[in-house]
């Protein structure tokens, strides 16, 4: 562990923003809440990827007396805070632009939307990098206060009823994740004689043994139900569908690409506590019930919607319901392709509600029985939203067909092969949604009703940076990423945790095919 | 010993204290009493301080009745009573009746969850354990079982009230910054509740809960 600014840094940037764009008049001209958010989402971006350079590098690194630690595992997400959240930021832009100009959104909401924003940025970074639990929980709290009024920007009566769903909901939710940090804190706490260390994840998780097991699995059912509801596992899923339609594009692709992702990240930090306390089975198994019901309930849901953004909110539910379902299924490959799935969505669901963004401007309506023919009339968006389809429904070489890919392995490499089976068909009703919306509403024919003519630059630029990732991710996980994955693991489960990350056809040095297939390998695993 | 007598007392109290926010006809009631349980809640910590004799819980006691018993109350009591929905009438799901016998339920339940925790710490104090971990679902039920919004928001701080007492009686030294962490995150939860809720009466007219269907599916 390295003492370093960086991560106080990184913190201050956004928050400085947030107040700065909340102490300025609302009649300000557009270029200058523009300009204070395009330097914060910059900020964001350069800072955590030279935090997760050094990370990649073996170097951890800590602020503010252990109160932040970022470690492979949160480089990870912060990884996709950075990047993520700059390019929806930066599609913002020309979003709100077409919305002020066409009268959806009044000119002086633009205060609101790029300060909650940079608020929004800061909340989620101070989930990722806190290691003090109950700031860990104020964070998560806070990324919904920090949202609420992003959802509800519009002001209309569907924009209220499901900011006050996303806020009551999550809101309880989190109450209860507010008790298993309690519970944690306290058992910590008795355990080790020491009020101040018990507060950090890194001291529970290093005497998690010798915590009260009863009050470590009372914590852990809490934690899952509290964090659960935020991430969107199923039966606590509720506010997602009307958050993520109701937003604006843009923060409906920060909501599902990177708040879920964040609220998991907790969960995952008590699982680790608890894989320790308690032995794998308990929070193996309540992930992995809680996963496979949320593939299931959602994939049904996800096909008979009519509502594009909808549909993708089900379709996130799905994701998270397969990530839960990849660390369920446990040990370090599970684990792996858990994390890999996390950046892998989001990158693809980013570049999803944005394309669903791009469809509200050319039809202005998400209907999906009145968007036809987006390819004859915006050919570049429809590229895009045909390429980040086929990425969701999880074809090469698009991202998600390899960590989906290594879910499924890993779930059958640990012997469950139903439940597996169980999640494909599942997953082959929401392949059969997705190519209805490529047939009829890209594909098809064009109503005549709406003019040619493609969205701006601005908005079309993310988006393609968006797709080379997502296919640079799809065709060969990039070193240093890779690097990251295999590192991650270790710090969530108990015991050796080295598992190559990598795309069925990469090769990794120490892979050993053989030994991996009959369960022989020794600290090294790859994948199959 | 008759310290923690007296917390276990003080948290029966605690449960009384709860039923009333949560069986009050209007939000503006709801909220003085809010007051008054948060007020037993602060004499719980000061009790415990004192057989604890932990510094920290001295400086909690101050900063809750603060936030709790003087600040979240005016912030309520101002907001809602200003808002008022005469069609909903007093919007409880539940016959009162009804709701303190589930009350009573929750309370024999808990305790028998608590009863398995084996913790040193909790040995003495196991009634108040149980009493704080029925109120955190008594804030949950007054969520469901109310069709107001505005009492819904009154569960949440019930829910953060149970918590708050757990972290009191299993870590009684928990340094301060936990406590204002916490706290501050629930006032500003109540405020945004608050301007939601004045903003949805606004654009729609009503205080039901069962009026927000327009999202379905």
């Amino acid at each position: 562990m390295v003492s370093s600014n960086l991560p106080l840094l990184l913190l201050c940037g956004p928050l400085a923003v947030a107040a700065l764009i909340g102490l300025c008049p609302r009649n300000l001209p557009a270029a200058c809440f523009e300009f204070a958010h395009l330097a914060s989402i910059t900020f964001v971006l350069v800072l955590s990827l030279v935090i997760v350079g050094q990370v990649m590098n073996g170097s951890d690194l800590t602020a503010f007396g252990d109160w932040f630690v970022i470690d492979s595992l949160g480089a990870v997400f912060l990884l996709v805070i950075g990047v993520v959240g700059f390019l929806t930021g930066l599609y913002s832009i020309s979003y709100l632009r077409h919305d002020v100009a066409h009268g959806a959104l009044d000119a002086g909401k633009l205060k609101i939307y790029y300060g909650f924003f940079s608020l929004f940025l800061f909340t989620m970074l101070l989930a990722a990098s806190s290691n003090n639990i109950v700031m860990m929980w104020v964070a998560v709290e806070a990324t919904t206060l920090g949202s609420a009024f992003l959802v509800g920007v519009y002001g209309q009566r569907s924009s209220l009823e499901a900011a006050w769903k996303y806020v009551i909901i999550c809101t309880v939710g989190v109450a209860f994740g507010l008790y298993g940090t309690v519970l944690a804190y306290s058992n910590g706490s008795d355990v080790l004689g020491n009020s101040e260390g018990a507060i950090l994840w890194t001291t529970l998780v290093a005497h998690a043994r010798a915590l009260d097991p009863m009050l470590a699995k009372l914590s852990f059912v809490f934690v899952v139900i509290g964090f659960g509801t935020k991430a969107g596992l199923f039966p606590m899923h509720a506010w997602l569908p009307d958050a993520h339609s109701e937003a604006p594009s843009p923060v409906s692709g920060l909501l599902s690409g990177v708040l879920l992702k964040c609220a998991l990240l907790v969960i995952v930090r008590y699982y680790a506590i608890t894989v320790r306390a308690v032995g794998p089975d308990f929070p193996q198994m309540l992930v992995l019930i809680l996963g496979t019901l949320s593939i299931v309930v959602a994939a049904p849901l996800f096909f008979i919607q009519q509502d594009l953004k909808r549909k993708l909110a089900y379709s996130s539910i799905e994701h998270i319901g397969l990530i839960a379902v990849g660390l369920g299924v446990g040990g370090p490959l599970g684990v792996g392709a858990a994390l890999l799935h996390t950046l892998n969505h989001s990158l693809a669901k980013a570049l999803l509600f944005c394309g669903a963004g791009n469809v509200m401007m050319k039809f202005g309506t998400r209907d999906l029985g009145l968007v036809k023919g987006l390819m004859r009339l915006a050919p570049v968006s429809g590229v895009f939203l045909l390429a980040g389809v086929l990425a969701l429904a999880g074809f090469p070489p698009f991202n998600v067909f390899v960590s989906e890919f290594l879910v499924f392995a890993a779930g059958l490499k640990a012997g469950y092969f139903w439940l597996m089976l169980i999640c494909a068909l599942f997953f082959t009703i929401t392949v059969g949604g997705l190519i209805q919306i490529i047939a009829k509403s890209v594909l098809g024919k064009t109503t005549g009703t709406v003019p040619a003519g493609d969205v701006g630059w601005g908005a079309l630029l993310p988006m393609s940076i968006l797709l080379v990732l997502i296919l640079t991710m799809g065709v060969a996980v990039p070193a240093p990423v890779a690097r990251l994955l295999q590192n991650a693991p270790a710090g969530v489960l108990d015991g050796p945790a080295d598992v190559a990350v990598g795309a069925p056809w990469q090769t990794a040095p120490a892979a050993d095919p053989v030994a991996v297939a009959t369960g022989n390998s020794s600290h090294t695993e790859t994948n199959p | 010993m008759v310290g923690f007598q007296l917390v276990n007392g003080l948290a029966g109290l605690l449960i009384v204290t709860s039923l009333l926010v949560i069986l009050a006809r209007r939000p503006g009631l709801s909220a003085k009493f809010y007051s008054l349980q948060s007020l037993v809640l602060v004499a719980i910590f000061i009790a415990l301080a004192g057989v604890q004799a932990s510094h920290e819980l001295y400086l909690w006691s101050a900063s809750a009745f603060v936030t709790k018993v003087v600040l979240v109350p005016i912030i309520m009591y101002r907001a809602f009573s200003k808002l008022d929905d005469p069609k909903l009438g007093s919007g409880e799901v539940l016959p009162p009746a009804m709701s303190i016998v589930l009350a009573a339920l929750v309370v024999v339940l808990c305790y028998w969850v608590v009863s398995g925790v084996a913790l040193p710490a909790a040995a003495a104090i196991k009634p108040a354990l149980a009493v704080s971990l029925a109120h955190f679902f008594l804030g949950l039920g007054c969520i469901v079982s109310q069709r107001n919004i505005l009492k819904q928001v009154f569960g949440y701080c019930l829910m953060e009230n149970g918590s708050h007492l757990t972290l009191a009686l299993l870590a009684a030294k928990a340094p301060e910054l936990v406590e204002v962490g916490i706290a501050t995150d629930a006032i500003f939860a109540v405020v945004i509740m608050a301007i939601l809720g004045t903003r949805i009466f606004l654009t729609l007219h009503t205080l039901d809960a069962r009026s927000l269907t327009t999202l379905k599916g």
